[in-house]
């Protein structure tokens, strides 16, 4: 993981005890007040990898617009009805694939520090919700552990949101930083989520982030102090022996984690807007990830020709039905319905469709009662 | 951008024997690949007008500014021309003189603007400068991505800049022919000078993502492409040949896709699907949906046509547009 290497502080949130936690736990990181994050860009334009440089620097801020968004899924794909929480922007680790290198307009990495504001902002939402189920996360737009040995936000999110019967809280993540998560009580609506890829994709195009091992490792030990978890297989990548890699994976992780505590399952293949395939090629020359049967989707990104995402698809569903039981929620992020239909055996036509596979009222009577290990 | 102006105080005009020019010595060569018709016209009509700007050297004169002025008054034989001499000594000020000249009283083309670039490196202008002041001047992207690539241009061989300059090639597909070594760059030239643009790019980032996916020398490509068998066959055209191989690559380097693709032609010629009734599955399969198009006049040509398709319904051979 990159070690953040300098601070920059809007003076606005100066005193704000989100800003004066970061600095206090960063000793010997030069802190500087700016007054306008374009000062910032004086450091990275010099840069030949503004987007990896922009990594070592970290930019407390105050959020000005909204907190809390619906995620934006892609046009002409069947979403899920998540929420995102945007409390920070980037992410230290440095993932080959990783949209965000041109998805976000600064390469440095954001901390929103008016954590009140949050608060407030949930409290509305909540009341706005009206006791409905909701899945909301903070993983989206950076992952939700990889700087929280400095912020330490996760046991102030897990506090708020246990409260909250009805909001499916989820901390995604690929890292093994679960301190903070274990220092308080877990409870049963927040989820702690690890993406996870084949061991060969971990090692060679998810730079700064652990072993494929040590996250479900980190799984295991949350799952057994208590609290539900979740897994990412996004994005999973085609390569020559890429079926036998994902069935070692899935086996050890179903082996490790007890299906019975397993929230949610979410399957994706790789697939990314045009623009980052330049960006690929010249941060990450060794990478061979653009150069599978991409095609451009009905979203415009470019995606792995759909009959070969359906046949991977069936093979891990198959996998997880294997090792899990056949009782944890499987869905798709960003696949549409004939990837449903064809792969899970199920025809969501609208995102709610997707959330109620997703919800409490239809799990609780199947996967809380699974039994661990292969079931055929 | 300039440290200071040229002074024209500093010049004269003189008379000078052609022969005293020396154009091997091209250190202030702004102008490549160019017709000097309309120029021989011009001064076998009214003259040389504007003298060109010469500097005095150990042995005769360097050019600094009207290479093609030059040039034409040698093709028409004249021996000897009024120029304008320069003490000046500073090379990159005179360059400049040269480079905002030629900019304001022509195009630049890609592959002058590369060399501009280049040159004015050479004379010690930092990457920065280049970046800030002179890629705007030019017209061009100010990125370092783009600055390597006009520099790849400017030392490329010269039939890849001919082929930039005819075909006026862009930026964009400029990088993508310089990502190849120079002995490939040479093998591609006869297969991209037949296309238009976006056939060019499909060409160079099909046969550069093969090479990465398997890891091969780009003459065994373009062998499992067909280049025996198509390239230099009498029956084609280049621009069939080059079409082929187009073909071909795209074969290679999206093989599921083009299964599908061939599976769905085969079942329309196979049902014999009128040729006034356009079909056409979802784009790369990706939708389940196939569209249907056709155009007609009148009520009756409409009903002619539904005929038409009702009659293709009843094929054994229609599920097969259906078979995913």
């Amino acid at each position: 993981m990159n070690e953040i290497q300098k601070i920059f502080v809007d003076k606005d949130v100066l005193s704000f005890p989100l800003t004066k936690r970061i600095i206090k736990r960063c000793p010997g990181v030069p802190a500087a007040v700016v007054r306008y994050k374009q000062e910032l860009d004086a450091l990275l334009t010099s840069s030949a990898d503004p987007a990896g440089e922009g990594k070592k620097y970290l930019w407390l801020s105050r959020q000005k617009g909204a907190f809390v968004k619906p995620c934006p899924c892609t046009p002409h794909y069947i979403g899920c009805n998540y929420f995102i929480i945007n409390l920070a922007l980037n992410c230290p680790l440095d993932c080959s694939y990783c949209i965000l290198q041109v998805y976000l307009a600064n390469p440095w990495i954001t901390i929103y520090a008016n954590l009140d504001d949050l608060w407030k902002e949930m409290d509305a939402f909540r009341r706005e919700k009206k006791g409905k189920f909701v899945r909301i996360g903070t993983g989206e737009l950076s992952d939700s552990l990889a700087l929280d040995h400095i912020t330490q936000t996760s046991p102030e999110l897990i506090s708020y949101f246990g409260r909250e019967r009805k909001i499916l809280f989820e901390l995604k993540t690929k890292t093994t930083n679960i301190a903070g998560v274990l220092a308080g009580p877990p409870a049963e609506n927040i989820i702690l989520s690890w993406s996870l890829n084949s061991e060969k994709i971990a090692r060679e195009e998810e730079k700064g982030a652990p072993p494929v091992e040590d996250r479900i490792e980190a799984a295991k030990v949350v799952s057994e102090r208590g609290f539900p978890v979740g897994f990412h297989f996004d994005p999973l990548i085609l390569y020559p022996g890429c079926e036998e890699d994902y069935a070692r994976v899935i086996e050890k992780l179903l082996c490790a984690v007890n299906p019975s505590r397993i929230r949610w399952i979410s399957l994706g293949s790789l697939r990314f807007p045009p623009a980052l395939k330049p960006i690929i090629e010249k941060r990450f020359p060794q990478s061979r990830i653009i150069y599978g049967e991409l095609i451009q989707g009905k979203d415009g990104k470019l995606r792995y020709f759909k009959p070969l995402r359906i046949e991977l698809y069936q093979k891990i569903v198959a996998l997880i039905k294997y090792w899990g039981g056949g009782q944890i929620p499987v869905y798709f992020c960003m696949e549409d319905t004939e990837v449903w239909e064809r792969a899970l055996k199920k025809t969501p036509r609208r995102k709610e469709e997707v959330e109620l596979i997703l919800s409490p009222r239809v799990n609780d009577s199947k996967s809380m009662t699974s039994k661990s290990g292969p079931s055929g | 951008l300039d440290s200071s102006e040229i002074r024209i105080e500093d010049m004269r005009y003189a008379t000078l024997p052609l022969a005293k020019i020396n154009l091997k010595d091209e250190r202030f060569r702004t102008s490549y690949f160019f017709s000097l018709e309309r120029l021989i016209l011009s001064i076998e009509k009214a003259g040389l007008l504007s003298p060109p700007l010469v500097r005095q050297a150990e042995k005769g004169y360097i050019l600094v500014a009207g290479w093609k002025r030059v040039l034409a008054c040698r093709e028409i034989g004249l021996s000897s021309i009024k120029v304008l001499v320069t003490e000046d000594q500073d090379d990159l000020r005179l360059f400049l003189a040269s480079v905002h000249e030629n900019l304001a009283s022509r195009g630049i083309s890609l592959v002058e603007k590369a060399e501009i670039l280049r040159k004015l490196l050479k004379f010690g202008v930092p990457k920065r400068a280049l970046l800030k002041g002179y890629l705007p001047l030019l017209s061009l992207p100010a990125t370092g991505d783009h600055l390597d690539v006009l520099i790849g241009l400017s030392r490329a061989e010269d039939a890849v800049k001919k082929l930039v300059w005819e075909k006026d090639v862009p930026l964009l597909i400029v990088h993508f022919l310089l990502r190849f070594k120079p002995v490939d760059q040479r093998l591609l030239l006869p297969l991209l000078r037949p296309l238009g643009q976006n056939k060019q790019r499909e060409i160079l980032e099909d046969l550069w993502e093969i090479s990465r996916r398997d890891n091969k020398p780009l003459q065994d490509i373009l062998d499992e492409a067909g280049a025996r068998r198509v390239l230099g066959s009498p029956k084609l055209s280049p621009q069939q040949e080059a079409e082929k191989m187009r073909l071909g690559l795209k074969r290679i380097r999206y093989p599921q896709l083009s299964y599908w693709e061939d599976r769905f032609k085969s079942a329309r010629r196979r049902i014999r699907w009128p040729k006034d009734i356009a079909i056409h599955p979802s784009l790369n399969f990706e939708g389940e949906e196939i569209s249907i198009s056709f155009l007609f006049k009148n009520e009756k040509e409409f009903k002619a046509r539904l005929e038409q398709l009702q009659a293709m319904a009843r094929k054994k051979e229609f599920p097969e547009f259906f078979g995913r």
